[in-house]
């Protein structure tokens, strides 16, 4: 219902070309990125880092807490942004600006993904792109192999903190990717991210336990985590932490595909 | 004219003060004392309307416990035994509190007169917290005079006014009280010096377990067997030969 | 009045009065600062030289840097107000609306309004809007004050030591049904909460400054009522209501003040330290504690501070910008600090 309405007020910002966007968000950057118009892009927010081309930009800070003029100050015809952008007196401010601002619904399935793009193609008035696009990803997606026989049960780990680990529970970005590249969440019971008690984790029995990379400063090594006491005694000991670039995991973007399709691999030995 | 009728103090169900009966006459210097832990510091806070007291209680007619604050401030000034200040105001703004009670208000040279008669001309812009305990003790001295600068028909309610001055200090704060008093006004002075009591007090009470042996004259209540009884100690009260004046306690033989 | 005589020794008042001057001089520097300077580069140049405005350009100053100019005057000269004024009541230099826990119950209402703002009826939504939040950390700071007020309040006499202690626990206590509420929190709940705690004024609309404005504003004005209450409290309770003082409702005044005013700047604008602090301590060092003059002179410096402050927050990182919170911090404890080292030993505290 929401997702329509922003869909319709997607459609109702066409015409006039518009030759200075802003992206907020890593995905959405991606989307108009993967679209070609990432040369209309004018400024990003810090949570974009994908294409590496699309850092050189203006950061104008975290998608939540935008400074209005911050924004305004870079010119744009168009905002684009993830679900979330705020504070909600900015987006006002903005919108009392005459700046279009787009929000670009949220859902870590496949289905979110090809939305998300077929949204952002319609703020773009790019529609025939956008379907391209839209096809070539659902053909990614579809590429993805199945696991044969029992899906193995993978861990993500967000972080560690004082001995307990921050893991990724339902309806996260995480817990959709595994599900994606065939895997299935070891943490249950429970949303969000949350830190995960020891026997929990004993009971939860992970098969492989996922993170993802921290630019050269692994804080974490292997041997580090695999001690910690609960882990050391699951099969996830046995083989190496799965590491993988935090923004292709769990972005949500038109890189999912791959990134489903490498975790399915490092997950299945494949 | 204050006065106290039956007067009874409890702290958490024990009595401090047991049936007082104590009045005080403008004109005169009246002197509460007494040893340690007799009572003296509570009766000048229920006289004061600090602490909740059974009986009566009438400070020109008024009712300590009920009357407005400023009603109070402008027929009598207080002077507790110490007063430790928050802030680091100068001398000159302490004494200055002393005319919040608005009648005074708009004489500030009030304080600077104040502050001659206590002997602390030149400390204006002294900070309080710097002087000693005892320039301390002054400077809220004037602060009182300051708030009841025209004595007649006002009152000073001091707890302990010399008790940490030196005994020169100690001579000219006494005179500024029984100059006030002289002037019409009423003093009441929580006193532990026995010989500057009998020296400057028309009156005294005598105070011992919360119970008050005597009120009059000095040489009628200051005697050897009142003043032996109130501090558990054998006192001998001698006379002065020069003057009639008593001094005291000439101490004997203790127990 | 007394101050157009010469000044009398050890009479401050004169030179509070000047250094008003000066400091309204500042604030009005700092504000054409403000108004002049943002990320987008625009400034009142346009209307001098006959271009105009563009429509954008007045978006800009009279949509986005205007009201945040105000709200950042008006909740600069809330904190370092309610900041003397608490210190005042308390008579202690190191009170603050953090300390006896009006602070921790604006986070809590905070905290509420993000992690379980979800779970309200929609109509409520609906009405609250993007203010829920600003909302529950009034509601929260508000019920804090009363609750104080409650526990330390003995027929009609407010004891500050009880007072204090009682401000203690309750901190305690709120703070850890906050971190019950963060733990429930997810991700990006946990993220704004970050966000608000650092404090922002990016958020200031004229509509949020018209929902502040009666909050703030009055107890501003009605501060100086007390201040010769405040003088004479710093004489203790009971040597103040000696000199003629109605201390309960001093009392009752300051707590009303510093409610309101606190927990309406904590509300739109989240935390921000250190101005409730250092503004009226830095007063006290250079004219003295007479409240007559700290509480003006606190509003007009605090307001100025907090602006400066809130430039530097546009502008150092721009077109991104910091939270106001760190920028005061970083600004705040220094100074503060430096100040301790060159005074010691000179005023106590």
């Amino acid at each position: 219902m929401i997702r329509l309405a922003f869909l319709l007020a997607c459609l109702a910002f066409p015409a006039a070309a518009q030759d200075r966007i802003v992206s907020l968000g890593g995905s959405v950057s991606e989307i108009v990125a993967a679209l070609g118009a990432a040369d209309r892009l004018v400024a990003r927010d810090s949570t974009t880092l994908y294409p590496p081309e699309l850092i050189d930009l203006p950061d104008v800070g975290y998608i939540r807490s935008l400074s209005p003029e911050g924004v305004l100050s870079v010119g744009p015809d168009i905002i684009l942004a993830e679900d979330g952008a705020g504070p909600v007196e900015v987006v006002e401010a903005l919108q009392q600006a005459g700046v279009p601002f787009v929000s670009i619904p949220e859902d870590p399935s496949p289905e979110g993904v090809l939305a998300k793009i077929r949204a952002v193609a319609a703020a773009l008035d790019m529609p025939a792109q956008g379907e391209a696009l839209a096809a070539d990803v659902a053909e990614a997606f579809a590429a993805v192999p199945e696991p044969e026989g029992q899906p193995l049960r993978v861990l993500f780990v967000l972080a560690q903190q004082g001995g307990r680990l921050m893991v990724g529970g339902q309806g996260t970005a995480a817990d959709g990717i595994i599900r994606l590249a065939g895997g299935m969440n070891a943490a249950t019971g429970f949303s969000g991210y949350k830190p995960m008690t020891d026997e929990a984790i004993i009971t939860a029995q992970p098969d492989a336990i996922l993170m993802m990379t921290r630019g050269e400063s692994h804080a974490l090594s292997d041997a580090d985590l695999l001690a910690h006491p609960a882990l050391a005694v699951t099969p996830a000991a046995q083989i190496p932490v799965i590491r993988m670039d935090g923004l292709l995991l769990l972005g949500f973007g038109p890189r999912t595909p791959q990134a489903a399709r490498d975790l399915h691999a490092a997950i299945y030995g494949g | 004219m204050i006065r106290a009728s039956n007067l009874t103090v409890r702290l958490r169900d024990r009595a401090i003060l047991h049936g007082i009966d104590f009045f005080a006459r403008l004109g005169e210097v009246t002197a509460i004392v007494g040893p340690n832990g007799s009572g003296k510091t509570t009766l000048m806070r229920a006289l004061t309307g600090d602490l909740p007291a059974e009986g009566q209680i009438e400070v020109a007619g008024l009712n300590p416990r009920t009357a407005k604050p400023w009603q109070m401030a402008a027929i009598r000034a207080v002077l507790p035994q110490a007063t430790p200040m928050a802030f680091p105001f100068t001398v000159l703004e302490v004494v200055r509190l002393g005319l919040q009670a608005g009648l005074d208000a708009r004489q500030p040279h009030l304080a600077l007169a104040a502050l001659a008669r206590v002997g602390l001309q030149g400390y204006e812009a002294r900070f309080y917290q710097e002087l000693s305990g005892g320039e301390q003790q002054r400077v809220q001295i004037a602060r009182v005079l300051a708030q009841v600068s025209r004595p007649g028909g006002r009152w000073l309610m001091l707890d302990e006014p010399v008790s940490s001055l030196d005994i020169g200090h100690q001579l000219q704060i006494m005179e500024l009280a029984a100059d006030f008093a002289a002037q019409g006004g009423g003093v009441i002075a929580v006193m532990h010096d026995l010989n500057l009591t009998a020296m400057f007090a028309q009156s005294v009470a005598l105070l011992a377990d919360g119970r008050l042996l005597g009120q009059g004259a000095p040489r009628h209540v200051l005697t050897d067997r009142a003043l032996s009884a109130a501090y558990r100690c054998r006192i001998r009260v001698n006379k002065t030969p020069e003057s009639g004046t008593w001094l005291l306690p000439h101490l004997a033989e203790s127990n | 009045m007394v101050a157009l005589n010469p000044p009398m020794p050890g009479d401050r008042s004169h030179r509070a009065r000047r250094l008003f001057l000066w400091l309204s001089a500042l604030l009005a520097l700092v504000a054409v600062v403000s108004i002049q300077t943002g990320a987008s580069g625009v400034s009142l140049a346009g209307l001098w030289d006959g271009q105009g405005l563009s429509p954008r350009d007045k978006v800009i100053l009279w949509g986005i840097r205007l009201p945040r100019l105000v709200m950042s005057m008006l909740v600069g000269a809330a904190l370092a107000v309610s900041g003397a004024v608490m210190q005042g009541l308390f008579r202690n230099p190191l009170a603050d609306p953090g300390i006896v826990g009006v602070g921790a119950g604006a986070s809590l209402g905070a905290v509420v309004g993000i992690v379980l703002g979800g779970l309200l009826p929609v109509w409520v939504l609906q009405q609250a809007g993007g203010q829920l939040i600003g909302l529950m950390a009034f509601a929260g700071s508000t019920g804090v004050t009363l609750l104080l007020y409650r526990v330390a309040t003995r027929g009609g006499r407010t004891s500050v030591a009880t007072m204090l202690l009682a401000g203690i626990a309750i901190a305690a206590l709120t703070g850890a049904v906050t971190g019950v509420l963060v733990y429930l929190a997810d991700d990006q709940q946990l993220r704004t909460l970050t966000f608000w705690g650092l404090g922002s004024l990016a958020g200031a609309t004229w509509g949020k400054l018209g929902a502040v404005l009666p909050l703030i504003l009055p107890p501003l004005l009605a501060a100086p009522l007390l201040a010769r209450g405040l003088n004479g409290l710093a004489l203790g309770e009971a040597v103040a209501a000696h000199t003629g003082l109605p201390v309960q409702r001093i009392k009752a005044g300051a707590i009303l003040i510093v409610a309101a005013a606190t927990g309406a700047s904590v509300a739109v604008a989240g935390g921000i330290g250190f101005i409730g602090i250092v503004v009226p301590h830095l007063l006290r060092l250079s004219v003295g504690p007479d409240h007559r003059w700290l509480l003006p002179n606190a509003a007009v410096l605090g307001a100025a501070l907090l602006t400066l402050a809130d430039i530097a927050a546009r502008m150092v990182v721009a077109p991104a910008e910091l939270p106001i919170g760190i920028v005061t911090a970083l600004i705040g404890a220094p100074v503060f600090l430096w100040i301790l080292l060159q005074r010691r030993g000179v005023v106590d505290l």
